[in-house]
């Protein structure tokens, strides 16, 4: 029973391998299609992906500048100093009082900076911490920032990240439009592949009818029609990796000039495992369904014409 | 073995096909159908083949009611049969060799025991030199020959004939017929509808006759 369900599934595998040949072009079309579709929504998330990895390294560097007021006292900083210590949330912290801050300011100042500053008869800087948060999360951050504000003595604390922030939901938002986008496609490969079935279906038509009627089962008939659609998205997603390598590849090229300028190594990363897997497995999921509902429809008409009941 | 109890057959929208017909074939038997085109002769073998069901009666084919089969249990019934078909029903897109392979495959025999059966059904009707022949490049006896190789490769127990020497000459359909005959010698039970006086071979065998769907039996003698 086994030998025969083997034999007969290698036996159907083997002669739609062997139609996919003989039609080789109309394949490779199919297969293009299949590739094409699968490529868009992938490549979109592959620079996602990387920009929110980006993103993310950014956030690590998050940090927020507690600014104290001017009139601030030795005493007022020194409690600050204590507060900051007790917080759980902060992971390190470093003071740069206004004397230091006016040197930095003053040694870092070109010609004619220097000579506006030396006008100045006093130091303008206020006292200043700088603080490195433990957490990396935008709300944690806000959270923190705004209890920092409100801490008495201080005049203004500043999150560096702001714009970070919303890079960070802009990323999120994209995301769930690649997620639409791919369900949008999902369906346009699934008529797709199920039309391409339906029409081989329509052409081997003398063939099937003959095989009902010499005594062929449903299953028979169905399960070359199933490899077939099964085949068409592995084929599909494996031109589609390739596709993408390549626009990869030249994009890394593209980009490599620019991201040193930035001192980043920023790159797309070449081999995404986990990507690629889902998007075998996906396109030959579409690709059995999209067959199944195909054969399941036509045979129906078929044998529904063929007997009158 | 085969046996239509009041079978009656009405296709949409046209009148009674058959008309309370019953009968009963024993294995082995060689029977023709005779009648004039329209008179049911076609409608009769496919209720026997199970490729039709009857609009009431009952149909029993080695016990089995066909009416009550689950449609998952049909193929497995019509491998019983091999069946020729009044136009071939060849498949033009393939060879004579795999023509007659299509029957050993739906029933999961592959490779070389399905070559060489094949091969063996070729040899039966002298089509054996002609495997890698296109069937269209065939002469209508020959497509007729190609089909009857089909039809016998996997060895089914019960030959049936639509008309099979309808569109052939004589010197042909007597080629046609004698192969029915060696098949029927063999223990093979034939049933052949046929609207040609009957051959010299008919002579001992039953006929059942139809008359716009209704059934007249009769041994061949009378007609020889």
């Amino acid at each position: 029973m086994m030998m025969h369900w083997l034999n007969h599934q290698s036996q159907a595998f083997q002669s739609v391998l062997a139609r996919m040949r003989q039609n080789i072009a109309a394949t490779l079309m199919i297969c293009l299609v299949i590739g094409v579709t699968m490529c868009l929504p992938s490549l979109f998330y592959l620079g996602l992906d990387g920009l929110s990895k980006l993103s993310n390294h950014l956030h690590q560097e998050t940090e927020i500048s507690v600014f104290l007021k001017l009139e601030a006292s030795k005493n007022t900083v020194d409690e600050i100093d204590a507060l900051l210590a007790k917080n759980s949330q902060i992971q390190a912290y470093h003071f740069v009082g206004k004397d230091e801050a006016w040197q930095q300011l003053k040694s870092k100042a070109n010609n004619t900076a220097n000579e506006v500053i030396n006008q100045l008869e006093k130091n303008p800087l206020p006292d200043a911490f700088f603080i490195q948060a433990k957490s990396t999360d935008p709300e944690a951050l806000e959270a923190l920032r705004s209890e920092l504000q409100n801490t008495p003595g201080v005049a203004q604390a500043l999150l560096n990240a702001d714009w970070a922030k919303r890079l960070a939901s802009l990323l999120s938002l994209s995301k769930m439009l690649i997620i639409f986008i791919s369900l949008l496609l999902a369906i346009v490969l699934l008529v797709i592949i199920g039309n391409t079935i339906r029409m081989q279906i329509l052409t081997q038509k003398e063939e099937i009818e003959v095989s009902y009627l010499i005594g062929a089962t449903h299953r028979f008939i169905r399960t070359p029609f199933l490899y077939a659609g099964l085949l068409y998205g592995l084929f599909g997603a494996l031109l589609a990796i390739l596709m993408m390598t390549g626009m990869v590849l030249a994009f890394n090229y593209a980009i490599a000039s620019l991201s040193h300028l930035y001192n980043s190594d920023f790159q797309l990363p070449l081999m995404h495992s986990k990507l690629y897997l889902t998007l075998i497995c996906t396109a030959m999921f579409i690709g059995l369904a999209g067959a199944y509902f195909a054969v399941t429809r036509t045979l129906e008409k078929i044998v529904k014409a063929q007997t009158s009941l | 073995m085969i046996q239509l109890d009041q079978v009656t057959k009405r296709y949409p929208s046209s009148d009674e096909v058959l008309k309370n017909v019953s009968l009963h074939i024993e294995a082995g038997e060689l029977i023709y159908v005779t009648g004039h085109s329209g008179a049911g002769k076609s409608t009769l073998l496919k209720l026997i083949a199970a490729t039709e069901r009857p609009s009431s009666g009952t149909v029993l084919i080695a016990n089995q009611n066909t009416s009550q089969l689950k449609p998952s249990a049909i193929p497995f019934l019509r491998r019983r049969f091999g069946l020729i078909f009044q136009d071939h029903k060849l498949l033009y897109d393939r060879n004579c060799f795999e023509n007659v392979i299509l029957p050993l495959h739906i029933n999961g025999i592959t490779g070389l025991e399905a070559a060489k059966r094949v091969r063996a059904a070729l040899d039966k009707v002298g089509l054996l030199h002609k495997e890698k022949a296109m069937p269209i490049t065939l002469s209508g006896g020959e497509q007729q020959r190609l089909a009857i190789a089909r039809a016998v490769v996997s060895r089914p127990s019960i030959l049936i004939a639509d008309e099979p020497t309808g569109n052939l000459d004589a010197s042909y359909a007597a080629e046609i017929m004698s192969i029915f005959h060696a098949f029927h010698q063999v223990g093979v039970t034939v049933i052949m509808a046929t609207h040609d006086a009957l051959s010299q071979h008919g002579a001992q065998n039953r006929v059942l006759h139809l008359t716009q769907g209704r059934l007249t039996e009769h041994k061949a003698q009378g007609l020889t």
